[in-house]
């Protein structure tokens, strides 16, 4: 049995008794510190009108797995004989970009190994012939496994994550419409209590979180903004503040990134996936920035021709930044915003080199992005901030236009950025399934 | 890698057979075992996660002696055994052997366990219990109907048309029950769920029909009455088996469906929907479960389901019949439950059977002549699982002498004087039956037990040795004893062997698979009894399944008290077992409230509020759980949990027995649920 196989799973079936959880842990328990497979529930506050139905999901080793393709460290691989997606937790740096591309959260960080964990498909019960330990051990046999099939799938019931990575599972679809309820609650009180029910799961991604990342962007914009003011300078010219400050700024700054992984001394296997990863090319394109910058300064200063050249890669390794945020930004038609790096450093730069046109155009551009996704927000329900919405946009335009080629206005230009970065994290949005189940339960009876 | 055959021992339905791997003297596997059909899927997670239990980790294992201060030291088995040799002799010499309480809980099931009584008859007598927590009341009703409690083999409920499971959750409590009810909804069947909670089985059902706790019986007798009044009965059925069908038709008149649904508090519409349901779909298999026979009128409320079924002719055929209790694989016993957990009508002198279980501490405080003075509790939790925790824990500690056998330092372990460890289930060979499926299992040594780890019967025969008593009836330590004991049991039966047992799981002898296709009942009359004699004269009760209202609320005191505490089992636990460990903890969400959305409202109560529960008898902090799916007027907190979850939800019910069987009555339970302070 080593053909490439798949899960199927009959949530008719399931009663979600969580005993595949503990076959799991029971196969893999001398590597696992936190389930890799979870049974999630829909509709588990009980709603009278819908069903409770559970879904019992580990890794679905996809036909185009995110996690394989966007690894920077290359720790991902293709097992021919399974299909297995295989992590080879010898190579992971823990920079967890796999758990923020993967909408079925099946990498999982493990803080105790430095490292991402994940489900193996069980590829030795394989190669000896078993299924799965998950599958061979379901008491109901909601769990199965089968060749794998792309085409034979079919739909995926409601609150299984959209994803485009071609999840390997077939799922049946829930036929039972959940009982007539002879006494159910009355709607009044259901409709007191529903709210503080329906609670939707924290995002992946949060500022308190991945603070390090914000300082670590927000530093890099500022710094591409400061070399392409000194570039555009007449007469070229290299203080030792601006040496220092510069060199030190970045030197913090990629120290700050290094510390966010769970294995700092594998960083260089970040630049083994340039060919597919947008981590792997922006930390190479960030490091290739503060060298040129750096040898510029240091040892060319009135190089223009390196500077500009330094500046280029600046912008490209902000627009790789944005590259790697991608996959968590929906602000709706225009899937842009007023935070991505890029813009940051052009606005920037139009501020620090004095340049009105161009800090008129990047700052049109962001306030148009603002208020785009601000309405976005405000139209799928969620509350806004008005207040410090007001303090973003005093501080990132009206501090920068009263005070244009001062200090104090560069200064509230970059106090205005970082607090737009702030609200870029906590808008960033990654699919998980419990948290598109509950979205699924709240899109039918909204709170 | 060797694999063995084994089984879960533990009180539950499912008793599931074990393909156990055992590698360098470890388990290192537990998969399913295609020879029992009716967990040929596997285990539940419980049965996966001894793995985790059996560990030397993760249990007991050392005899630990209660210090001055309260804490536990670790002591030599010598001087186990001394201690207790002098203390029970000096207790035997000075009040009697009686005043020795012999506790055995359920929490293993084993023929060797009988070990214990012969132990406690050659020490020259002993005070036992009576009755059961968990049962009794549910198996008299059904003894005294059907004359047996025996039900047709699992896999007969894919057969039935319609699936009635009546105050049973079988997704958390018999989750592979779950396989078949799907079998028979994936071949069209429909499914009923009579319950307060909308619980994981009731997501199968068409209906969930949620009568007021405690009123099941009068929502038997209401939908009998609908039965008749639209001749939706068996005629044919009741004329060849049915005995009192006459008086019970006159009895059932009453039960117009608009007092039928003031009492239940379910609508005239729903009860008129569901009776014609069970008079028009054939056939019909009813599940009942434990919980609602737990209440002061239980016994009748469970005849008053069981003729349900007698009048529309749903017993002995395929698909058809009640789901109680199988005690076909219990070949074993001369008498079997219930009849075996009555007190005997000649007391021998030796045991005194006086303590009823529902009211232990009560009983245990109220004995005299002589007055207890130490307990021996094995296999069992009587300070979590027994009503009234706070009096079980007073006549503990009125006690002089307390030992508890135990794999852990459970609630009652804690309050022992001697905790002594015992063996895992992968530790000592036994055979064991089961009360759902038909199958005589064996559950056998695979592993040496740690090395200060004794099993109960090596216990009892070197404690026999330190008390100088024979030891010709006790199985000697070593495992040429304990198979000899068995085999002696099994010799029996012919081709029941321990070597045929290892192969796998063995049909009992003379099972039915379909119960009662035969058309016998074993009753006095030789028919189905709807009107009992031995009912009257035995319990006092009416002839006929007549309702009454359960003691605690026909009491008045729902003015103080107005909501009724249910306290069920589930998933991730059997009563107070496998809660504590890590890998279950991980799962579990711990203790809680459940409560309607208009009884947290009343209490300006929302979700994750920290509530207390109280009455006359005790109190519990648990956070607020609202429930959508609960009935008003109830509230939930699962059993199981101790004192280090902060209580056991024993602290607040009162021990009283059933109508019938001696069971314990700790369901029948009002509380009140304030914001706490």
């Amino acid at each position: 049995m080593t053909a490439p196989g798949q899960f199927v799973f009959d949530p008719n079936r399931c009663t979600g008794c969580e005993a595949c959880v503990l076959a799991c842990w029971m196969e893999n328990r001398a590597q696992q510190t936190q389930p890799w497979r979870r049974v999630y529930s829909f509709n588990g506050p009980k709603h009278p009108g819908l069903p409770v139905f559970q879904l019992s999901l580990a890794c679905h080793h996809c036909d185009h797995p995110a996690c394989l393709e966007q690894c920077p460290a290359g720790a991902y691989a293709r097992d021919a004989a399974t299909g297995a997606v295989v992590l080879d937790s010898g190579r992971c740096m823990g920079c967890r970009y796999c758990t923020w591309v993967c909408p079925h959260d099946a990498p999982r960080y493990a803080g105790a190994l430095g490292t991402v964990e994940k489900c193996t498909f069980c590829q030795s019960r394989q190669a000896a012939g078993l299924e799965p330990a998950c599958v061979a051990r379901c008491p109901v046999a909601a769990l199965g496994f089968e060749p794998r099939d792309p085409a034979g799938r079919g739909a995926l019931p409601r609150g299984f994550p959209e994803s485009a990575l071609g999840p390997a599972i077939r799922i049946a679809a829930p036929q039972r419409p959940g009982p007539e309820l002879t006494a159910p609650p009355e709607p009044a009180a259901l409709g007191r209590h529903w709210g503080s029910l329906l609670r939707i799961p924290e995002s992946k991604i949060t500022l308190r979180g991945e603070w390090t990342l914000v300082v670590f962007t927000a530093t890099l914009a500022v710094l591409v903004a400061v070399l392409a003011a000194h570039a555009a300078a007449t007469p070229l010219r290299a203080s030792w503040p601006l040496q220092g400050g510069f060199l030190g700024a970045g030197l913090a700054a990629l120290a700050l990134s290094t510390s966010h992984l769970g294995r700092p001394f594998r960083a260089w296997r970040a630049l083994t996936n340039l060919r597919h990863s947008w981590v792997s090319r922006e930390i190479a394109l960030v490091s290739a920035f503060l060298g040129l910058a750096g040898l510029q300064l240091l040892w060319f200063p009135a190089h223009r021709p390196l500077a500009w050249a330094a500046v280029a890669v600046g912008f490209l390794a902000l627009w790789a930044v944005d590259r790697v945020y991608q996959v968590a930004l929906h602000t709706g038609a225009l899937n842009f915003h007023s935070a991505q790096a890029l813009f940051t450093g052009l606005y920037l730069a139009g501020i620090l080199a004095g340049s009105v046109p161009l800090a008129l155009a990047a700052g049109a551009l962001k306030a148009v992005l603002y208020g785009h996704r601000k309405l976005h927000f405000r139209r799928q329900g969620r509350a806004g901030t008005p207040l410090l919405s007001l303090l973003r946009l005093a501080l990132g335009f009206a501090g920068p236009a009263l005070a244009f080629g001062t200090g104090l206005g560069a200064l509230s230009a970059v106090l205005g950025e970082l607090l737009d970065r702030c609200e870029f994290y906590r808008e960033l949005e990654l699919p998980t399934p419990a948290r598109a189940l509950a979205q699924a339960l709240a899109r039918i009876h909204p709170a | 890698m060797p694999v063995f055959t084994s089984a879960c021992p533990r009180n539950c339905y499912s008793t599931c057979s074990l393909k156990v791997t055992v590698e360098e003297g470890r388990v290192v596997a537990i998969d399913p075992h295609p020879g029992n059909r009716a967990t040929a899927d596997g285990p539940c997670l419980k049965g996966l996660s001894y793995l985790e239990r059996t560990e030397p980790g993760s249990r007991l294992l050392q005899p630990l002696r209660r210090q001055a201060d309260g804490s536990f030291a670790a002591i030599s088995w010598d001087a186990a055994l001394d201690l207790m040799a002098e203390r029970f002799a000096a207790i035997r010499a000075r009040y009697g052997p009686q005043s020795v309480l012999y506790y055995a809980g359920s929490g293993t099931k084993g023929l060797l366990n009988g070990v214990g009584m012969t132990f406690w008859r050659l020490f020259g007598g002993c005070t036992t219990t009576y009755g059961d927590l968990c049962w009794p009341a549910g198996l008299e009703a059904t003894r005294l109907t059907l004359g047996d409690n025996r039900h047709s083999a699992p896999w007969d409920l894919a057969e039935a048309r319609l699936v009635v499971m009546w105050g049973k959750n079988a997704a958390e409590t018999n989750l592979h029950q779950m396989r078949f009810l799907e079998q028979a909804l994936e071949r069209g069947a429909r499914c009923v769920v009579i319950d307060p909670r909308r619980t994981a089985t009731a997501e199968r059902a068409h209906l969930l029909v949620q009568p007021r706790p405690g009123t099941d019986g009068a929502l038997a007798l209401g939908l009998a009455h609908l039965l008749i009044r639209d001749d939706r009965i068996d005629h044919a059925f009741i004329q060849a088996h049915v005995l009192g069908f006459e008086p019970f038709a006159e009895s059932v008149r009453a039960w117009t469906p608009e007092r039928t649904a003031q009492v239940t508090g379910v609508a005239v519409a729903h009860l008129e929907a569901l009776a014609w349901e069970l008079g028009t779909v054939k056939p019909v298999t009813l599940c009942a479960g434990f919980g609602m026979q737990r209440y002061t009128n239980s016994g009748q409320t469970l005849r008053a389901l069981l003729a349900l079924l007698a009048i529309t002719g749903n017993l002995g055929r395929p698909g058809a019949g009640w789901v109680y209790a199988n005690l076909q694989s219990d070949v074993f016993s001369a008498v079997k439950d219930p009849l075996d957990f009555y007190p005997p009508e000649r007391p021998d002198g030796i045991v005194r059977v006086s303590v009823s279980t529902a009211r232990l501490g009560r009983d245990m405080l109220a004995q005299d002549g002589p007055p207890l003075k130490a307990v021996w509790v094995e296999r069992g939790n009587p300070l979590c699982q027994n009503p009234e925790t706070g009096k079980v824990r007073e006549a503990f500690r009125a006690l002089d002498f307390r030992v508890v056998v135990d794999e852990r330092l459970t609630d009652t372990a804690r309050e022992a004087d001697l905790v002594l460890p015992s063996k895992s289930l992968f530790e000592q060979t036994d055979v064991i039956g089961a009360y759902w499926h038909p199958y005589l299992q064996i559950r056998q040594k695979l592993m040496e037990p740690p090395s200060a780890v004794k099993p109960e019967t090596e216990l009892y025969w070197l404690l026999a040795q330190r008390l100088g008593l024979p030891l010709d009836t006790l199985p000697a330590p070593g495992d040429a004893a304990v198979e000899a004991f068995l085999e002696a049991k099994l010799a029996r039966f012919p081709g029941l062997t321990l070597a045929a047992l290892r192969e796998g799981p063995v049909l009992a002898p003379g099972h039915q698979e379909v119960a009662f296709a035969d058309g016998v009942y074993p009753t006095p009359s030789g028919r189905i009894e709807l009107w009992s004699e031995e009912a009257a004269r035995r319990w006092g009760v009416d002839p006929l399944p007549a309702y009454q209202e359960p003691l605690e609320s026909a009491a008045g005191a729902r003015g103080d008290y107005p909501l009724q505490l249910l306290t069920p089992n589930q998933k991730n636990g059997i009563h107070s077992q496998f809660l504590d460990l890590k890998v279950i903890q991980a799962l579990d969400g711990g203790p809680g409230l459940w409560i309607a959305a208009e009884d947290a409202s009343a209490r300006r109560l929302v979700q994750g509020d920290r509530a207390r529960v109280f009455n006359d008898r005790g109190e519990l902090f648990l956070p607020v759980r609202i429930d959508l799916g609960l009935l008003r007027g109830c509230v939930v907190a699962f059993n199981g949990y101790g004192a280090a979850h902060g209580g056991s939800v024993n602290l607040l019910s009162l021990g009283r027995e059933t109508d019938l069987g001696h069971g314990a009555a700790f369901h029948d339970n009002l509380v009140q649920v304030e914001a706490a302070p």
